[in-house]
Parts: structure tokens; sequence; C-alpha cells
């Protein structure tokens, strides 16, 4: 069955009902091509194209608020927080991007999901809603394995949001530049007080927080050395498998390669901003 | 059904009613609802110039413009198209005036097997409705989501170039290193 609503409630009273059964439609990028390879049948499509308002990306004062039809395309034109933009530019090419939804990618719970990676490394905050009320949730609980999320049957995802960063930096490498999933991808944000959050895709079964980097950061900061000790630290703190596009050991170097890469942004830009501030 | 024959389409399955505009034509079709834009064109409206190859969005063979934007036909639902205006590669010409574009792909020699080519047109006319006078790099860009099996991408990119000079007033803004090299 095909169910085109066009409210908000009216999707979320069919999701109530057929939980599970029932399947949101937005961009189609995963699941189209799950149903047409034969990966997936859906029992019940619930379209959103017919849902006026939930295609959006705004500022709002020092927040971000992504709305849940909010495309690839979108966030890459935003310079909210430059790791976001970055990482959507990442992904597949204009016509996907165009296509492909945020909140789709975050449900999607890829390993290897660009912009989810840059969202972990935000600690943005996904508001989930169902027929009787909403909930928010920190983007840190919410992917529990691949394909596997906090979403309940009866839940979409409503809205992401972030606070704005002082900096931030995110990058990916593939087997080719463009249309190409990340064999390890990056992000890196400089909150205003200092700290420093690093996240990881493609190097666990979720997208990976690297605490211990963290720590390490917090208390040696983003001098040269501190910067090499904090790659190698990354290098193992990361849980790689093998797999046909990447060893796992290749994936180990490389994190400590982009993230390395990352924090020289990230101290460059800051050192930058002293040196131009009023004395 | 995606990826079904139509003749595994029954009669009976085309239980959704899809009014949308292609080529500057309204149509109202009745359909199975969970087949693709792109078996629509090409099954029902005999419109065969978008192509289906990948049919998982990695090739662009089968890109299309929706409201003026690049998408890929073969990920789109068809009901997701209610109310909307698709332009394929067949709503480019003016009769027989070809647009600046396809003008420019034929006169750069930009063909080699055609396949890709619907695709890679569109995605260029889409490029140059947003950014009139691209970069080199930035037409490498805007054509990343496009796929030639016969790799003739520096005579696509010239061409790309040449209509960007063709279609605005000015000449394309690229320094001449930025220029393809033959």
């Amino acid at each position: 069955m095909f169910h085109r609503p066009s409210t908000l409630t009216e999707a979320l009273e069919l999701k109530s009902r057929l939980k599970d059964k029932g399947v949101f439609l937005a961009g189609g990028t995963d699941l189209v091509v799950g149903v047409a390879k034969g990966r997936l049948a859906v029992e019940h499509w619930i379209d959103l194209s017919g849902v006026p308002g939930l295609s959006y990306v705004r500022e709002e004062r020092e927040e971000l608020a992504i709305g849940p039809l909010a495309t690839h395309a979108m966030l890459e034109r935003s310079a909210f927080a430059p790791a976001l933009a970055q990482a959507a530019r990442t992904v597949g090419g204009p016509a996907i991007r165009n296509r492909g939804t945020i909140a789709g990618n975050l449900g999607t719970a890829s390993p290897a999901g660009d912009v989810s990676v840059a969202l972990l490394a935000l600690d943005a905050t996904l508001t989930l809603v169902r027929s009787q009320g909403s909930r928010a949730v920190p983007i840190r609980d919410f992917f529990v394995g691949p394909g596997k999320t906090r979403i309940a049957p009866d839940e979409m995802i409503q809205e992401v949001r972030i606070r704005r960063p002082a900096d931030s930096a995110f990058l990916k490498l593939g087997k080719r530049q463009s249309v190409a999933i990340a064999l390890v991808s990056a992000a890196a944000v400089r909150q205003s007080d200092g700290r420093v959050a690093i996240a990881l895709g493609s190097v666990a079964p979720v997208p990976l927080r690297a605490a211990q980097t963290e720590a390490h950061l917090a208390i040696a900061g983003l001098a040269p050395d501190a910067i090499r000790e904090a790659a190698g630290l990354v290098s193992a703190e990361v849980k790689p498998i093998d797999d046909h596009r990447a060893s796992a050991d290749y994936r180990r170097a490389l994190s400590g390669v982009l993230v390395r890469r990352l924090l020289e942004q990230l101290a460059a830009a800051s050192s930058n901003h002293e040196s131009a501030a009023p004395v | 059904m995606i990826g079904s024959t139509p003749e595994a389409t029954g009669q009976a399955e085309r239980s959704w009613t899809l009014s949308f505009t292609v080529n500057g034509q309204r149509h109202e079709l009745a359909i199975h609802p969970e087949r693709t834009l792109l078996e629509v064109l090409r099954e029902d409206l005999h419109l065969t110039g978008t192509k289906g190859a990948c049919l998982e969005g990695e090739c662009g063979s089968c890109i299309v413009l929706v409201d003026g934007v690049p998408q890929n036909s073969c990920l789109i639902l068809a009901p997701q198209m209610e109310g909307r205006e698709v332009v394929t590669i067949e709503g480019l010409a003016d009769g027989t005036v070809l647009d600046p574009v396809q003008r420019a792909f034929v006169d750069n020699g930009a063909v080699q097997c055609g396949f890709c080519t619907p695709g890679v047109v569109l995605s260029t006319k889409a490029l140059l409705a947003t950014n009139p006078h691209p970069t080199y790099d930035e037409v490498r860009r805007g054509l990343e989501g496009n796929i030639c099996r016969c790799t003739g991408y520096m005579k696509v990119l010239g061409a790309a170039m040449a209509a960007a000079s063709a279609e605005g007033p000015g000449v394309a803004d690229a320094s001449p290193e930025d220029r393809p090299r033959p």
C-alpha cells in the first residue's frame, strides 16, 4: 500500500497504526534501491513528499535546525558549521544530494554515513516525534548498530539541532573523489570553551567518538606534539574491520592521518584568529 | 513494481492516479504506486531518452530535472511526483532547434555511445542555470554524478565549458590553465 499523507499529524497516525509495517519515504536513495535490488520489501509506504513545511535548514540565533526533509544539497549551502557542509558535499553527486535527506541518512544508520559523523562530533540533538508527543535524544545515544537506531516503531525524526561551534572541519577518503563510500571519514569540532571533539566513520559498527583522544587533547591542547600524539591515539582507539574496500590496518593508519590533518586545520585557524584579535 | 516489466504490472494493480507535468505537458496516469519515475517515463510516456543503467543512483544516466533541479529518476517513486514539473532530455530542444547545451555537445563531439549523454546534458543544464559562468573545476564537480563508461570525459567537460560561454553574455570565468588539455 502506498500512503501519501498531507499533514504531519496524519503521517504520524499512520505510523502509529502500522508500526514496523509502515516505512517513511523521503528521498528514497536507500529505500527505493533496497526494494529494486530485492534486499527490502515494504508493506506500507508512508510518503512524506506531500507534507508541507518539513524541508528546511534554518539558523535560530546560535543553533541550526535541520528539518526532516532537509536534503544534503541544502546543508551543503549552509555556512553554519563548516564540517556539516563539507560532509554533505562528499555524499554522492549533485542529483543524489538533491534527493537524499539528512534525517534519512541518520535513520539508515550506516557506519559510513558522512553527515552522521559530522553531527556526532557536533553533539547534535535529535527530536523524535510520534502521535502522542516528542522526545530529545542526543546523537551519542542514537546509533545502536549498523542499520539500528533508537527510533521506536511509531516515531520519526522531526528535527536535528546543533549549537554553533567555534570551528569545525570534516575529511573523508574514498576510492575516488566523488560518489564514493568512505574508507574512513572524520570530523573535528572546537567548541567556544576550547573543548575539541572528534568523530570517525567506517571504523566501527556505528559512527564513533574518539573519547580517549579527546581526553588527551583536553589536557595537551593543539600544540604540534599533542596533535602527533592524538593521531597515534586515535589509530589505537578505532575498531575497524577488513572488508572489500580496505583492510583494518589501512583504516587505522588512515584514521590517524585524517585526524592529524583536521587538528592541524583547527590549530592553524585558531592561531590566525588569536593573532587577528585586537590586543 | 520497481524493476518489473510492464507486463508484470497488471491493470488491477494500477491503483494510483498521478497528475504531473512532463516537458510542459500535463499528464494524468493510472499507475502502480511502487513504480519509479524512470519506469513511468520510459514505459508509460515512451520517453526513452532517459536511460536506466545502475538503478541505484551511482551512474546518473537516469537524471531528469524536477522543478528545475537534477534528480535520479530511478530513486523516485512515481507518486512522489504529484504536482511536480519534470523535464527530460526530450524537453530541451525547441522543435528542431537544439538547446545551447545540446548544440555545444554536438559541436564539441562530446558524445560517444550516447547512453550517458541525456543525463550529462541535463546535469550541465542545471549547473548553468544556477552558475552561468562556472570554472572548469566547478564543471567537474557539477558533473561528478554522471559516469561515462566510454570514458569520454574530456570532450564532455570541454562541451560544458563551451555551453557556458555560449549561454551567457560573457566568457566563462576560467583561467587558461583551468581549461581542459587535449
